[in-house]
């Protein structure tokens, strides 16, 4: 089926729902949440009716354009492509997720039909951000991702919630007024904010190209956590709630990635490319990869609070995607269409696949934390008998971060690893790095097994404490992920086509 | 045909609604419906000069031809384009119907926070439709003394603003703005002689043309210098701005909101007409880096100053100090954009200083001045801290909120100029900008007060401040609503350009 106006409602859905979830959370806080669900329900629909278009046209893009700002050459230009799509849907899924999570997990807490109507709020930028083509309606949905999460993050997190939001809203809005200047660099330099128009446009121009394209990376970069610019992530991860750390660690540092291949290197590299700049770019990409995978790594290794072993898996595994990203096809000629690689595929599959699996893990961290009322692991233990079902999901969670067989996470990077081994055959560089990150996947493992071993077996550290498993909204959250970390482990088929459908000039 | 008198009713209607308010508030105040009566008659003074404004602009628009400017002279002497008058085009219409929309909204909130039924606020509200007129009559003027005696006009008179409260600090921020403010004046009128002496002529295109074919440019440079000091004291430029956060805090905040959105405006609306496209036509004086400088300057040590503020009113002040220099950043490259910006920066600049000052003025009224009793403010007060955060965000250039497309207009700007330094400087100044209206943020949100502690907020003082959010929000939205009205505008600069180059 084929609508006319698909994503234009997906942009409207939840901006909607913003209204309708406040007045609906004043009556029951439930039903604020189902609304956000549905409105996520509907939105995976939504794209889902683009998907035929993507995989039958013959530019394998599905594009929407409407009147905004003339004076700007502006258009409220809505695009899927095979990666744009998968994303949108992904998103939308850990949104529909992470509202059901929240009917049992706040139940309780103050103003939760603020919680729900931010949070619908927030889902206009997260989805927004993947569905848009124009570069300025780009960075409005990635400003919006901010202020939302900022006042979720302060206002039902743990601790000093605001103090983490602080350092997670000046951290990534610092990063953006660069990608903000690299913008107004792009239109003054080829009067275009459409990001494929400018791709062309930018060709002519390589000095400038350079800076925009060092602008927008370090802009990115802070979003996506990668080392030395991570410092806002731990905090902002795991005082949040955990409905919001789900979506955190899921979409919002998945965006930036998302952002570093489809603006850094899809739009602007090809004017660098097979320059010795383009080169040593993409390998300073994979140094910061393999600093970041074995950074957050070893963190995770010795962290004793619960969320923050999570938060510090989410660096490493952007340090596994910058790596994926940094195999981009460097060694193309200027100007050829460039068939995705191995590579690519892996990078969004493991996206895809990592935040469906922290999502399913931080759901389940929060279970445990919701539970016991303890966030130290050294207090826990023995909780697989009390809890078993959030036991499994989180197991299920953690192989799959620790790339394990057959769970999402494991095709992912079995396919990165696929095209780094292809692209050392043309760049030796990349061998060492390679081996550093085959290396580095032996530490998730270790990090993984340590969480689930001191928290789900052994023994009970607080016998006197009744502890029992979670209500049943939660359970069916975390099942859904729990359906999605298996499926895509066994048959990636669906995202594997989509992805592949696409290709880069 | 636009006449004499098209021009001048908005500003001769505006003092006559002035000094009618006086007499007027005396019946009012003697009625049993005062509320009703007082916003029936605002309502009828900035509906009457209103369509006075909009009269002119239509009569504008429909002339048969387009025209980069006209002048309109008081008397029918041949030699009309020297004698003294006034003068449209698209920016001062552009300037009108902005000043009148926000001077109504500032007004309307003035009423209520002054409180209208005390004495002497009569004189005060008069005193805010003259400064209007004033404003209205420099946009509109013709050649460099009518321009500057109604400015000295608005900017003199805004020390009555400033003064209301009649306090010692009130006293002693306005005596340093008067000085501050006639040294100003003294520098411009030096200025200006030389610029008379040498071109003979005072009318904006007349001095324009004779200094394209001027010869000798030492005593220009001289006279460029001592008017750039003097509007740079006016718009408190870095190192001319300390009399701004004083004056500012000291005033009460319907002034301050008065001041931020209409005079400061102003000012740098005159700074550019005159510096810019007076005295600066292409080929006569190159003073870009200097410009950039102290753009940079502003936007550093305004910043840097709103960071160490504990009182919520100064560090709103600072930020309208550093709000110069990012409207600086536009002016240093003459292009559609930076004009662009510029002018879009006027209005969004304006208004969410306006709106930031009301909110604060109507959460300080509870006795809530400083960081620290701002926390907690946020559940207090949930109406004010929505605007004041609205506002804050708006400043620190978050979108879909007005202050978003200001910025990326004048960095844009900057960059076509090949000022992308002052652009990263402005990068680098507006993430502190964050980080301590962040501060802000935190202080309002994080500590949550006891129950009860709920404060019932005025309904008549946020109505006009949400008008303002409204504005804000649709304007940072749908940017192309004022670009269209910007639009003729930049069809004029690329005129007047051509017409230079022709001459030059």
């Amino acid at each position: 089926m084929m609508m006319a106006y698909s994503l234009l409602l997906v942009f409207l859905l939840p901006t909607l729902g913003v209204p309708l979830a406040y007045v609906a959370g004043r009556k029951s806080s439930k039903a604020a949440a189902i609304l956000v669900a549905l409105i996520a329900l509907a939105n995976i629909g939504l794209v889902l009716t683009t998907v035929p278009t993507i995989l039958n046209s013959a530019d394998h893009r599905y594009i929407e354009s409407y009147y905004w700002i003339p004076m700007l050459q502006s258009e409220f230009t809505l695009f899927v492509d095979g990666i744009s799509a998968s994303m949108a849907i992904i998103t939308s899924v850990l949104i529909l997720v992470a509202s059901l999570f929240s009917i049992n997990y706040m139940e309780g807490k103050k103003n939760l039909a603020v919680y729900y109507a931010l949070l619908s709020l927030l889902s206009i930028g997260l989805v927004g951000v993947f569905i848009t083509s124009n570069l300025l309606l780009f960075y409005f949905c990635w400003e919006l991702m901010l202020v939302p999460a900022y006042f979720i993050i302060g206002g039902w997190g743990y601790r000093e919630p605001y103090r983490a939001a602080f350092k997670f809203f000046v951290f990534t809005h610092a990063g953006a007024v660069f990608v903000l200047l690299g913008i107004g660099a792009i239109y003054m330099v080829t009067g275009v904010t459409d990001m494929f128009q400018a791709q062309a446009a930018l060709m002519g121009v390589p000095d400038i190209a350079r800076w925009i394209l060092l602008a927008f990376t370090a802009g990115f970069a802070v979003k996506m956590a990668v080392v030395p610019v991570h410092m806002w992530l731990p905090d902002a991860h795991s005082e949040a709630p955990s409905s919001m750390s789900a979506l955190l660690s899921g979409v919002i540092i998945s965006a930036g990635a998302y952002a570093i291949l489809r603006l850094s290197l899809a739009t602007v590299f090809p004017a660098v490319a097979g320059t010795t700049f383009g080169i040593d770019f993409l390998h300073g990409l994979t140094v910061f990869g393999v600093i970041s995978a074995f950074f957050g790594s070893f963190i995770a290794l010795v962290e004793t609070d619960i969320k923050r072993i999570i938060a510090y898996s989410s660096i490493a595994h952007m340090g596994y995607v910058m790596f994926g990203l940094s195999l981009f096809p460097s060694a193309s000629p200027i100007g050829g269409a460039v068939v995705i690689t191995a590579a690519i595929t892996g990078t969004i599959l493991h996206l895809i696949s990592h935040a469906v699996s922290k999502g399913l893990f931080f759901l389940s961290a929060g279970s445990v934390m919701h539970q016991t009322e303890e966030r130290d692991i050294r207090e826990m233990g023995g909780l697989a008998g009390k809890m078993s079902f959030t036991a499994v999901s989180s197991t299920i969670a953690a192989l799959s971060i620790a790339g394990a067989p057959p769970f999402a996470c494991f095709i992912s990077e079995f396919l990165i690893f696929v095209g780094a081994f292809e692209v050392i055959s043309v760049d030796g560089f990349y061998l060492l790095p390679t081996v550093f990150m085959l290396v580095a996947t032996v530490f998730s493992l270790a990090y993984s097994l340590r969480y689930i071993s001191r928290v789900f077996l052994g023994q009970a550290k607080n016998k006197e404490k009744k502890i029992v498993d979670v209500p049943n909204w939660m359970k069916l959250a975390m099942a859904i992920l729990v359906i999605f970390v298996i499926v895509l482990g066994i048959w990636p088929t669906f995202f594997v086509d989509l992805i592949n459908t696409v290709t880069f000039v | 045909m636009v006449d004499v008198f098209d021009v001048s009713l908005p500003i001769v209607s505006l003092v006559a609604f002035a000094l009618l308010t006086v007499p007027v508030f005396r019946i009012i105040r003697k009625s049993q419906r005062k509320v009703a009566l007082v916003v029936v008659w605002f309502s009828a003074v900035f509906l009457v000069s209103g369509a006075a404004v909009a009269n002119l602009a239509s009569k504008y628009y429909s002339l048969p031809s387009p025209q980069p400017f006209l002048n309109i002279t008081l008397t029918d002497t041949p030699f009309a384009s020297l004698s003294s008058g006034f003068m449209i085009d698209a920016i001062s219409i552009y300037m009108a119907v902005l000043f009148i929309a926000v001077s109504a909204i500032v007004v309307f909130y003035s009423v209520f926070y002054i409180g209208f039924e005390k004495r002497p606020s009569e004189r005060y509200l008069a005193i805010m439709l003259i400064l209007t007129a004033s404003l209205m009559g420099a946009v509109f003027s013709g050649d460099l003394l009518t321009l500057f005696i109604f400015w000295e006009a608005a900017a003199a008179g805004s020390s009555f603003l400033m003064i209301y409260r009649k306090s010692r600090v009130s006293f002693n921020s306005t005596l340093k703005y008067l000085v501050m403010i006639i040294i100003a004046s003294a520098f411009i009128v030096f200025g200006l002689s030389i610029v008379y002496g040498l071109t003979g002529t005072l009318n904006f295109w007349a001095v324009k043309q004779a200094l394209t074919i001027l010869a000798d440019k030492q005593l220009l440079i001289i006279a460029f210098i001592f008017i750039t000091a003097g509007y740079a004291i006016e718009s408190a430029i870095v190192p001319f701005h300390f009399w701004l956060p004083d004056a500012y805090t000291a005033a009460p905040s319907s002034s301050s909101a008065f001041l931020s959105a209409l005079i400061d405006q102003g000012s740098y609306y005159v700074l550019i007409r005159v510096l810019v496209f007076i005295l600066t036509p292409p080929g006569v004086l190159d003073w870009t880096i200097m410009l950039a400088v102290m753009s940079a300057l502003t936007m550093i040590v305004g910043n840097l100053f709103a960071l160490i503020q504990d009182n919520v009113k100064t560090l709103i002040a600072n930020i309208c100090v550093a709000d110069v220099g990012y409207n600086l950043i536009g002016i240093t490259s003459v292009t559609a954009i930076g004009l662009t910006g510029n002018l879009y920066f006027f209005l969004i600049g304006g208004i969410t200083t306006a709106l930031s000052f009301m909110a604060v003025g109507l959460i300080n009224r509870h006795g809530f001045k400083t960081l620290e009793d701002f926390s907690g403010i946020g559940w207090k007060m949930p109406f004010a801290s929505l605007a004041l955060l609205l506002a804050a965000l708006s400043f620190a250039g978050v979108p879909p909120l007005g202050g978003f497309t200001a910025k990326f207009l004048v960095f844009t700007a900057a960059i076509e100029a090949n000022l992308s330094w002052l652009a990263v400087i402005g990068v680098l100044t507006s993430v502190i900008q964050t980080a301590y209206l962040l501060r802000l943020i935190n202080y309002m949100y994080s500590k949550r007060p006891k129950e009860g502690t709920r404060i019932v907020e005025s309904k008549r003082l946020l109505v006009p401040i949400f008008l303002l959010v409204a504005a804000i929000i649709i304007l940072g939205l749908y940017p192309q609503i004022i670009f269209d009205l910007i639009q003729p505008s930049i069809n004029q600069l690329d005129l007047i350009k051509l017409v230079s180059l022709v001459l030059h």
